[in-house]
């Protein structure tokens, strides 16, 4: 068969191909979807053949595209949404958590270790605290949990509405979770970095308002929202450890490799670490700077973290990967 | 199968689970610079309007609403400009759209909004050390760090740069009597296929890389190497 045979014989049906594709493409004409498959095997054969006879480049481009457009239409991944966020939270996530455990392990040591070191240092020597927060933050502080302060109507001046600090606390927290993703890079060193210096920053915030301030209002504020900050900052710091200990030990696979393949897998985690700051974010900017009571409050903190505990431990067994 | 178009071509092979290879124009580090700094002025503008507009809400909405409204927006554009205009369905943020590029997954697919997330957060901390970007000049594909962990690469959204011209038509076919390699046989078809857009010099001086099969050289050699192109397109 030579060139131009092989265009008179074939170009019909490339055609109809092209035209087809573009009809499901636009959700019309769906019951020619079910011939999409085959006629995509039929250029695909297509397309090898004129490579292969050097048909030249005018029906090797023309096939090249309608490969590339086929194989878009027949590999798309749209599922419903809901669909995907319930396999997503209920499988995905809790699975791919279980699978690095021990990243978990490695980021939680980063950030608890300095976390208590700080908080350890203002019962022995208060200078490591005051010169890590300064004198600004020091007073914003008393003024937020001090022993005469009024917690909520401090936070009320400070952010004003409900939704300004819920809006702050989205730009702020979810903002260092992707910084700490994107720091995985660097070898991990970012984010070693962030997880360590916000332990240290946290570790001397409570400190220093256990030194200087009355403790329980700062419990009382943090209960409900504790949970899902930290433990999400821990997450996405799983997923940036993840891409760093990629480029240092790529094992078996070239660095380029091992990079995608862990950008892959630590795309649930960030994805999922994220999720829950933003949902802490919408607790502590509408819930926990209402006036409830501290029992309330602490009750409610504690059963969050036992949900996590549960969450990460049970959610996703029984599928496919557990 | 080598494909003997590579050398030909700037096109980089990507080899389908249907067991076909596709070709895709990737786009160099240069443009892809210019599409970034486009980026950046245009993220600025975005912010500076966006300002505007909520500041003069601000009577409407009152001063902590919309201060709210401030952070929230600057917080959606500082991380997902990018994310939101590579997951739209020109995969192209406002500079790569003007440079006609565009970022698809290595099968020339569009991108999911995990790998856009990947690969621009990944960007920030890449130009922290500018040595860091230019590593993609050494990529065969371009891909820079955060490319290589969301598996996506930055394309051409046309398929070709400009229309190929044939050469004009030889005077008369040359039979080839020598035995051809693919490459050899591409190379002479793929000189007749865009000889017509080039001018008398630059035919000459690429025909004379086929010296070794023709035998002649400069404007002889180009009609040599026509004419065995026609013998060889008539053949098939």
């Amino acid at each position: 068969m030579n060139r131009q045979e092989f265009e008179q014989k074939r170009a019909a049906e490339w055609q109809t191909f092209e035209i087809n594709l573009k009809a499901v493409e636009k959700n019309e004409d769906l019951p020619s979807a079910a011939f999409i498959p085959s006629k995509f095997r039929k250029i695909c054969y297509d397309l090898s053949l004129a490579q292969y006879r050097m048909f030249g480049a005018r029906i090797c481009d023309r096939l090249n595209s309608l490969a590339i457009q086929g194989y878009r239409s027949i590999h798309r991944t749209r599922g419903a949404f809901g669909e995907g966020f319930l396999i997503f939270f209920l499988r995905t996530f809790p699975q791919a958590f279980r699978r690095d455990w021990k990243l978990f392990v490695v980021s939680s040591l980063i950030f608890w270790v300095p976390f208590f070191l700080m908080w350890w240092s203002a019962h022995r020597e208060i200078v490591w605290v005051q010169s890590l927060l300064g004198p600004e933050s020091m007073s914003s502080l008393e003024g937020m949990y001090g022993k005469e302060a009024d917690t909520v109507k401090h936070l009320r001046q400070q952010h004003g509405s409900n939704f300004q600090m819920f809006a702050h606390y989205i730009q702020n927290n979810v903002g260092i979770d992707f910084q700490l993703y994107g720091g995985g890079i660097l070898f991990g060193v970012g984010t070693i970095f962030y997880l360590f210096f916000n332990g240290l920053h946290i570790g001397a915030t409570v400190g220093y308002i256990d030194y200087a301030g009355d403790p329980g209002k700062l419990w009382q504020f943090v209960a409900g929202h504790s949970s899902f900050e930290l433990l999400g900052m821990i997450v996405v710091g799983m997923a940036g450890l993840k891409l760093g200990l990629s480029l240092l030990a790529p094992g078996n696979y070239s660095r380029g490799k091992a990079l995608a393949r862990a950008g892959r897998s630590s795309l649930p985690l960030l994805l999922g670490g994220a999720s829950m700051t933003a949902f802490a974010a919408v607790i502590e900017g509408f819930w926990s700077a209402q006036p409830i009571t501290p029992s309330t409050k602490y009750f409610v903190g504690i059963v969050f973290w036992a949900l996590h505990l549960l969450y990460f431990t049970v959610v996703g067994r029984r599928g496919y990967g557990a | 199968m080598a494909n003997p178009a590579r050398r030909i071509d700037t096109l980089q092979t990507v080899e389908l689970a249907e067991g076909i290879e596709i070709h895709l124009r990737v786009a160099g580090p240069y443009l892809r610079f210019l599409a970034w700094f486009i980026d950046l002025l245009s993220k600025g503008a975005l912010i500076a309007v966006y300002a505007l507009l909520i500041g003069m809400a601000t009577s409407v909405l009152g001063a902590r609403i919309a201060d709210g409204f401030i952070s929230l927006g600057y917080f959606l554009i500082v991380w997902f400009y990018h994310v939101l205009f590579e997951v739209s369905k020109s995969g192209a943020t406002l500079g790569k759209k003007a440079l006609g590029l565009r970022v698809v997954n290595e099968a020339g697919g569009p991108v999911t909004m995990g790998q856009s997330m990947i690969r621009n957060f990944i960007r920030f901390f890449e130009m922290i050390i500018p040595i860091v970007p230019l590593l993609a000049f050494f990529h065969p594909r371009f891909q820079r760090l955060g490319d290589l962990a969301a598996g996506t690469l930055v394309v051409y959204s046309r398929a070709r740069l400009d229309p190929m011209m044939p050469g004009p038509p030889p005077l008369s076919s040359v039979p080839v009597n020598i035995t051809l390699t693919r490459e050899e046989e591409a190379a002479i078809l793929a000189f007749r296929d865009r000889s017509g857009s080039w001018s008398e010099s630059r035919r000459a001086e690429l025909g004379n890389h086929l010296v070794s099969i023709t035998g002649v050289d400069d404007a002889k050699g180009v009609s040599q190497v026509l004419g065995m192109a026609n013998w060889l397109e008539a053949r098939r």
